[in-house]
């Protein structure tokens, strides 16, 4: 097993106003791995990463990072982690180029070493026609990758990406899910926060959901969609009788939506076929099990709301 | 240790001069107009200018321009660097926070320096003053202009955007015309007098008088003392918002 770089355990955070933005979150974070944090808006994801990076203290709980307390000792989590916030990094007045190449000699990069490697990000992330542009005037996608080169430059053992593909074009998303792999094969600790779930499947080893504050699922992409059912969708007008395979229907309009066994599907598209041209038969993707998981918390809720 | 902080200060310098280099010139200009127009502007007010008036004018108007650098311009694009997000992100890079304040100061202070200079010649022209320059006039200035910054920092650190906005606005305000800068105490309301025993403006002002004047009866430590104070407390305030966690 790899190094642990991340352990926390039982952390909880309360603000002042009442509001329990993280509630007994555990989760062990691994050199040369790419976790992926997952959560509705306001799930707690930003505040867990935060409370790492040491922006905001832990209620409770305990955090280390590579065996030390970043609570305590804030100065050394901002050594070696490397953050890219949510918010655009400041670009006003410089340079995409010089932002980067700043960045990353204050990260205490060389100087030989940064100019290269902020060349090579800049290549890689297909970004060069803007290297020399003012950066506050590109676009928001643009920015965003300035961002993220920004925080990859010189990389801390931890690297912290709080939603890097914002705004970013579905080609350069490519382009940087590839950058995040390379960063992970480096032996680089990667926690990303993003609501791109279905490329993020393809590119993270470790996915954490939260919902409201909790971690409720943890594990491989394919350790959590694996077990669930499979979904035929059916494009038809008209009413046809549920077959009993099904186990759920869901309709809308002239589309329908069932879910089954994934040991029913030869017998479901052989029923499909007989009824339509048109259908498709998915097996449960990461963003289902997360849809299912998130879903199921509020549904929790609306249940005690009516009884 | 002290490599690394210097180290972080030396490219935080650059990084702070990076950003700020199209606004940075344009306040200059806009300082050195104040202090330059002070004595050219109050000169038409005041028609008769005794040679007392004209030393307070003359040495009140690189003072103001230090307050307005300090304590207005600062501020104001430290509000924005919160707007923005900068403030946020320079929260995360790993450099000691006292080399992150020393390169905003730094920054300052060389942008406040033309904008004095400037002022003072022209008072010197206008006026046909000499002035007998103390060495200790350099320890006044740089003491003026760190209080002035570190009061003006320790506002737009612990103060939302707006409010930060509004209130350097008043400051400038009473700084040229209810401080005694450019004329004596004795002329304010007893009230006003005793405020000004606590605020450091006419501490500010009386300091740099005193050093480019040498007056006969030596230069008093009183300013020194008062401006040191205010300029811990601001550094206080200052460093305490840099490193509070919510």
């Amino acid at each position: 097993m790899r190094g642990t770089v991340l352990n926390i355990n039982s952390l909880t955070k309360v603000y002042p106003d009442g509001s329990r933005a993280n509630d007994g979150i555990t989760l062990v974070v691994r050199a040369g791995q790419v976790t992926g944090l997952l959560g509705h808006n306001g799930a707690g994801k930003t505040t867990l990463l935060h409370q790492v990076v040491g922006l905001v203290r832990p209620t409770s709980g305990r955090i280390r990072l590579l065996g030390r307390d970043p609570v305590a000792d804030p100065a050394y989590a901002r050594t070696v982690c490397s953050f890219q916030p949510q918010s655009h990094a400041p670009l006003t007045g410089v340079t995409a180029r010089q932002a980067i190449e700043i960045v990353g000699r204050i990260r205490g990069g060389g100087r030989r070493a940064v100019q290269s490697r902020t060349t090579e990000l800049l290549a890689a992330l297909d970004i060069e026609e803007w290297a020399d542009a003012p950066a506050e005037r590109l676009s928001g996608g643009v920015r965003r990758l300035i961002a993220f080169c920004m925080a990859i430059v010189t990389p801390g053992r931890l690297v912290m990406l709080d939603e890097p593909t914002n705004d970013v074009d579905p080609v350069r998303r490519r382009l940087l899910w590839e950058r995040i792999r390379t960063l992970a094969a480096a032996g680089h600790a990667v926690v990303l926060v993003t609501h791109n779930v279905a490329e993020a499947e393809r590119t993270i080893d470790q996915v954490v959901v939260l919902n409201h504050g909790r971690v409720v699922a943890t594990g491989s992409p394919a350790d959590l969609a694996a077990g669930h059912e499979m979904r035929l969708e059916l494009a038809r007008p008209g009413g046809i009788s549920t077959p009993e395979w099904c186990r759920a229907v869901h309709r809308d309009g002239d589309r329908m939506t069932m879910t089954l066994a994934a040991a029913d599907a030869s017998r479901a598209v052989a029923w499909a076929l007989a009824h339509t041209a048109r259908f498709a038969l998915h097996s449960a993707g990461l963003e289902d099990v997360y849809i299912r998981l998130t879903d199921s918390g509020e549904g929790d809720r609306g249940a005690v709301l009516v009884s | 240790m002290v490599r690394f902080w210097f180290r972080s200060y030396a490219l935080l310098v650059r990084w702070t001069a990076l950003r700020l280099r199209f606004v940075l010139p344009l306040v200059l200009i806009v300082q050195s107009f104040l202090a330059v127009g002070i004595v050219v502007g109050f000169a038409y007010l005041v028609p008769d200018l005794d040679p007392a008036t004209a030393l307070y004018l003359s040495t009140g108007a690189p003072t103001l321009g230090l307050i307005t650098i300090g304590m207005v311009m600062a501020p104001q694009l430290i509000a924005l660097s919160k707007t923005e997000g900068t403030f946020t992100y320079n929260r995360t890079l790993p450099v000691p926070r006292t080399a992150v304040l020393a390169a905003d100061l730094t920054t300052w202070l060389v942008t406040g320096t033309p904008g004095l200079l400037l002022g003072l010649l022209t008072a010197v022209l206008r006026f046909d003053l000499h002035l007998r320059v103390s060495p200790v006039v350099v320890g006044a200035v740089l003491l003026v202009a760190l209080t002035a910054t570190t009061a003006g920092f320790a506002l737009a650190y612990a103060a939302p955007p707006a409010t930060t906005s509004l209130a350097t606005q008043a400051l400038v305000f009473v700084a040229l015309m209810f401080s005694p800068i450019n004329f004596p105490a004795e002329r304010l309301p007893d009230w006003l007098q005793a405020a000004h025993r606590v605020l450091p403006f006419q501490y500010m002002a009386q300091a740099v008088r005193e050093s480019l004047t040498s007056p006969p009866g030596g230069i008093a430590a009183l300013p020194y003392a008062v401006l040191g104070a205010w300029c811990l407390a601001g550094l206080a305030i200052t460093l305490r918002v840099m490193t509070r966690r919510p």
